[in-house]
């Protein structure tokens, strides 16, 4: 996946909010594993979700936790039945992929790894749904988060609808042999274009999503990444989760960090690894991720601070060895436009 | 105007009347992709060639612009404090950034040639 197709990060950041654009994001791990009582209960260890109560064609946004209750990576699992037989589908990060396989395959020793012979695309953007409704089977009542098996060419897909921008989107898990035809048929329609890695991050860190390596690593728990909202309050009580001690007394205790959105004021960017001072230049915080937002058309940034600043104060950030003043803003900077509803357990 | 000379770090150059215009190569605009935002230099700093003076920010990261070579930091190109965006559209024209009073004229006549810089391109 290049940083950026012909036409440039802004102009696909720009077309996805306001029509559609398509990721090729291959590179991404997909596994399937099957829907077995023994399997699940020892993927529970790693996974903060109650994996046996899962709704069919649903998808959930999870984690691997490490022993302290660290995020090995963050992943969107899916029950989902293929060729009459049922199966966890877990999307998880490239750059873990080492990390995040050896966890499953100690799990499930037959997992299969699907993105060898599957490509993996998003489409996303407001007209996704009249881009792709023309070319595969979607039902009308189709909402975010959930997940079904199509057709095209006559090979099955999984379609998911989810995504990485704060969008209304899709994902499409298809056969490396139809990936092609896909993709030529999907860009027949002239306001959709291929859009590349610099616009996927300008419009998650919009929709404040995190990305792993930056708001999230092995040190920092689910809570402290503001996240707890996707932990199964219930696993916190059992033992059999990783780390499921220091997350009970996380939610219950004041955190020593708390996650932010912060905009420039002047037209500097704001970058990942940047350090944060109060007023009285002592060191408060770093940014984990920053870009220009051409949606405001000013720089964003997400980073961490120490809990016990007043986020009524100035903020600077240290910009090429000068100090300039930041704003606080709350995350998203631009509003989440899913269709959502549901449940998460039958 | 003189045949338009480029350096290693991307700069064009070209003078009139010992009155030196600079800006980034088309190049180098292309491989920065969308520019948002340049700091540029202070009118009046006098500047040693390869010093940092001004700083360009793109979508993708920020990178330093030096002074090709000495002089004196005479005018700015102040379109592009509210579009720096000239210098995708024209880099090696409107988007010119700085123009400097030289006070050595061999070291332009070191700097590469229109040709020259081609090459060093492939390289």
């Amino acid at each position: 996946m290049p940083i950026n197709y012909k036409t440039g990060i802004i102009n696909e950041h720009k077309n996805v909010r306001n029509h559609s654009g398509i990721f090729d994001v291959s590179h991404m791990g997909q596994i399937l594993i099957e829907n077995n009582e023994s399997y699940l209960h020892k993927l529970e260890k790693y996974i903060p979700l109650q994996l046996k109560k899962l709704i069919k064609n649903r998808s959930h946004y999870s984690f691997l936790l490490n022993k302290d209750g660290g995020v090995i990576d963050d992943l969107i699992i899916s029950n989902i039945d293929i060729k009459d037989k049922s199966y966890l589908y877990i999307v998880y990060n490239a750059s873990r992929k080492k990390e995040d396989e050896e966890i499953f395959i100690s799990c499930a020793p037959n997992a299969e790894k699907i993105y060898k012979k599957n490509c993996l695309f998003a489409i996303q953007g407001p007209d996704s749904i009249n881009v792709l409704k023309n070319i595969i089977d979607i039902p009308n009542n189709m909402k975010f988060f959930d997940i079904l098996i199509s057709k095209y060419d006559n090979n099955e897909i999984i379609v998911s609808r989810s995504g990485y921008t704060g969008e209304d989107g899709f994902e499409l898990s298809i056969p490396n042999e139809s990936a092609e035809n896909l993709i030529t048929h999907l860009l027949k329609n002239e306001n959709t274009m291929l859009c590349g890695l610099g616009s996927r991050d300008s419009l998650r860190l919009e929709a404040g999503l995190s990305l792993y390596g930056h708001e999230l690593n092995e040190k920092i728990t689910p809570i402290e990444a503001g996240l707890s909202w996707a932990l199964d309050k219930e696993r916190l009580e059992d033992e059999n989760l990783n780390g499921n001690e220091v997350l009970s007394d996380q939610l219950k205790n004041t955190l020593s960090n708390k996650k932010i959105g912060l905009i420039s004021t002047s037209k500097s960017m704001l970058r990942d690894g940047m350090t944060l001072f109060d007023n009285n230049k002592n060191e408060i915080g770093k940014i984990t991720s920053g870009c220009f937002s051409p949606n405001l058309n000013k720089s964003i940034a997400i980073g961490y601070i120490i809990s016990e600043f007043n986020t009524g104060n100035p903020i600077f950030c240290e910009i090429r060895k000068k100090l300039e003043l930041v704003k606080i803003n709350n995350l998203p900077f631009v509003k989440k436009n899913y269709k959502k509803n549901g449940s998460i357990y039958e | 105007m003189s045949e338009k000379k480029y350096t290693k770090d991307h700069e064009w150059v070209s003078i009139e009347n010992e009155i030196a215009t600079i800006g980034i190569s088309n190049h180098a605009q292309e491989s920065l992709g969308d520019i948002v935002f340049i700091e540029l230099p202070s009118v009046g700093n006098s500047v040693k060639a390869k010093d940092e003076i001004c700083v360009i920010e793109s979508v993708k990261a920020a990178s330093d612009i030096y002074a090709p070579i000495d002089g004196e930091i005479i005018e700015v190109n102040n379109n592009l404090e509210n579009d720096a965006a000239i210098i995708n559209q024209d880099a090696e024209n409107e988007g010119w950034i700085f123009k400097m009073k030289i006070s050595d004229s061999n070291q332009y006549s070191e700097l590469m040639s229109e040709d020259e810089y081609k090459q060093f391109l492939e390289q």
